[in-house]
């Protein structure tokens, strides 16, 4: 492996594991909303998070686009708060990974989650405990497992995204590339033994992501 | 300490749970059938449930006042709660079961220390286990003095014995005999079974479909069943106060009026003398009138009451003494040829024969 294939495998673990980390606490507690609480307009936020799933991801990274460019909502607001560009950076790289991966985290953490007897947080409730507490010491240890392998389920699948990263983050070498960006990047200009070895990286990662992920729900449903 | 529950209206799937009543006793059977809003009425005490319409008051604290808008939340409560399914926590030990509710700074009572609680329920060497390495009856008590240690001012138990078979029932009543008289905290006890009734209740409210049907003391209830449900429910044994005689051999003699009977001591404490002898209708056979030798303990001359149809079965009502009702089937009653003061013997073998000290 070359200093670029490391420093680009690195990068792309880099930005996998951030996203996955921003996406935790939000997917978690969003999953347990969704598991364990009623509310008007459930339906619809379902729908919502469940939408990058189907669509086509160039179409996520374009509404990325639109809304964190500089002249976009969010991405004006930004830039004229905190001084700084999402697109074209590693920041739109991490948003893209995260947008693409919280679904399959959510809807991993809530079935976990709803699999939880609600009997033993009542129980909990009954011996003093509060929502904190039951949910810490009951709720999350139990769904621990299926969170896990949701987590790796995410990490696998911000490890591969393609689509949402060009349009949000393009292909900028050293600052945005990553794995299947630079794969795509080699292909076009006729260097595929070189893609050959990123290929083969990303199958290696993805197999062990797959994998873990099984085991862990093997295990979970003892 | 006295639980008042007035106005409670909740709407079950076919029928409404309607309560009014002022609970007084250290133990109260709340008894019914399957489906008769028992468990229902635990959840609206224990703040799991909310009703339309309730007004809940335990001592001098209002829990629950669907008019003033007034619900404590369930952590609040200080009401221990055991499920029929235990809900024994599976990630933790029996030790962190048990210390679950002893740290939420609640005014803990120096009544229930874990030393108190684990030696009345005899659950010392279970403390190092896993919850799923314990059988039925070791999970029962853990779940109890999981209660007991949240320093509860009320427990309710949900047919905490329903899932174990009879021989193991026997051995747990104890232990909530023991809970009642040396922690004395009052219970509401789920059941629909007349013998965990007689031995830990004192007070007793019979629900059918969703109404009181009677409330009173247990003796009361038993001997005077306010109209034909709560009958129905309760008559289906022959129940009589009796007194032990002798022991030997792991047999006792127990005289029931002039009648005398034998029965197996093994669910009786040595102590034990005065007993409520009850037998099962279809645990008695009937014999015609003559003297053939059986292997049956119990062999009471007997006249016949009455006999009357009682679904596919007859059901006869014996004096032997005592009143004994007998079920058989429409077909032994035509040979026998019963009928009221008809002669017969009643043979019942010594292990159907359950004694509940009174």
């Amino acid at each position: 492996m070359t200093a670029a294939e490391r420093h680009i495998v690195a990068f792309t673990v880099e930005m996998a594991v951030l996203s996955t980390a921003l996406i935790l606490p939000v997917g978690v507690a969003l999953a347990w909303c969704l598991a364990r609480l009623r509310w008007r307009g459930k339906a619809l936020v379902e729908t919502f998070v469940a939408l990058p799933l189907v669509l086509p991801p160039v179409v996520t990274g374009l509404v990325l686009l639109k809304l964190f460019g500089r002249r976009g909502p969010v991405g004006h607001w930004l830039y004229s708060e905190f001084h700084f560009d999402v697109v074209f950076t590693w920041r739109a790289v991490t948003l893209a990974l995260a947008v693409m991966s919280f679904p399959l985290l959510v809807w991993t953490a809530r079935s976990a989650i709803e699999e939880v007897n609600p009997a033993l947080e009542q129980i909990a409730r009954t011996l003093g405990a509060g929502e904190w507490r039951v949910f810490f010491t009951i709720t999350l240890p139990l769904a621990k497992r299926g969170i896990l392998a949701g987590i790796v389920l995410a990490f696998a699948r911000a490890l591969g995204e393609f689509g949402a990263t060009i349009m949000v983050a393009g292909n900028i070498p050293g600052v945005t590339t990553t794995l299947s960006t630079d794969i795509y990047q080699l292909v076009q200009v006729g260097e595929d033994s070189q893609a050959w070895t990123l290929v083969g990286i990303s199958l290696t990662l993805a197999f062990a992501a797959v994998w873990l992920n099984l085991r862990l729900m093997q295990r979970g449903k003892r | 300490m006295s639980l008042v529950l007035k106005n409670i209206s909740l709407p079950l799937a076919p029928f409404t749970l309607e309560v009014e009543v002022e609970i007084h006793g250290r133990v109260t059977a709340i008894f019914g059938p399957s489906g008769s809003g028992k468990t229902s009425l635990l959840e609206l005490v224990a703040g799991l449930r909310r009703a339309k319409s309730a007004f809940i008051q335990l001592g001098d604290r209002v829990l629950t006042d669907t008019a003033e808008g007034v619900f404590v939340p369930v952590r609040q409560r200080g009401i221990g709660y055991v499920p029929q399914e235990l809900a024994l926590f599976p990630h933790l030990s029996v030790r962190q079961n048990l210390l679950y509710g002893n740290r939420s700074g609640r005014e803990t009572s120096h009544l229930f220390t874990f030393e108190r609680v684990t030696e009345v329920l005899e659950i010392q060497p279970l403390i190092q286990r896993g919850v799923t390495e314990l059988s039925g009856g070791e999970k029962q008590r853990v779940a109890l003095a999981r209660a007991l240690l949240a320093s509860p001012r009320l427990l309710l138990l949900d047919e905490p014995l329903a899932s174990l078979d009879a021989k193991l029932k026997m051995r747990i009543i104890p232990y909530f005999a023991r809970i009642r008289d040396e922690f004395r905290v009052p219970m509401l006890y789920v059941t629909h079974d007349r013998f965990e009734t007689l031995a830990l209740a004192d007070e007793m409210v019979v629900l059918v479909s969703g109404k009181i049907a009677q409330t009173g003391s247990v003796r009361e209830v038993f001997s005077r069943p306010a109209n034909l449900a709560v009958a129905g429910l309760l008559t289906v044994e022959t129940i009589q106060p009796g007194r032990i005689v002798q022991t030997a051999d792991g047999l006792v003699s127990v005289a029931v009026g002039s009648t005398m009977l034998t029965a197996m001591a093994h669910s009786l404490s040595p102590d034990t003398g005065e007993v409520y002898v009850c037998i099962r209708a279809e645990d008695v056979i009937l014999l015609a009138k003559g003297n053939s030798p059986t292997s049956a303990r119990n062999q009471l001359p007997a006249l016949v009451l009455s006999v009357t149809p009682e679904g596919p079965h007859m059901r006869a009502e014996l004096d032997c003494g005592f009143t004994l009702a007998a079920l058989l089937t429409k077909q032994a009653c035509e040979e026998l040829a019963l009928k009221p003061g008809h002669p017969v013997v009643a043979l019942v073998k010594a292990p159907h024969i359950h004694l509940i000290a009174r």
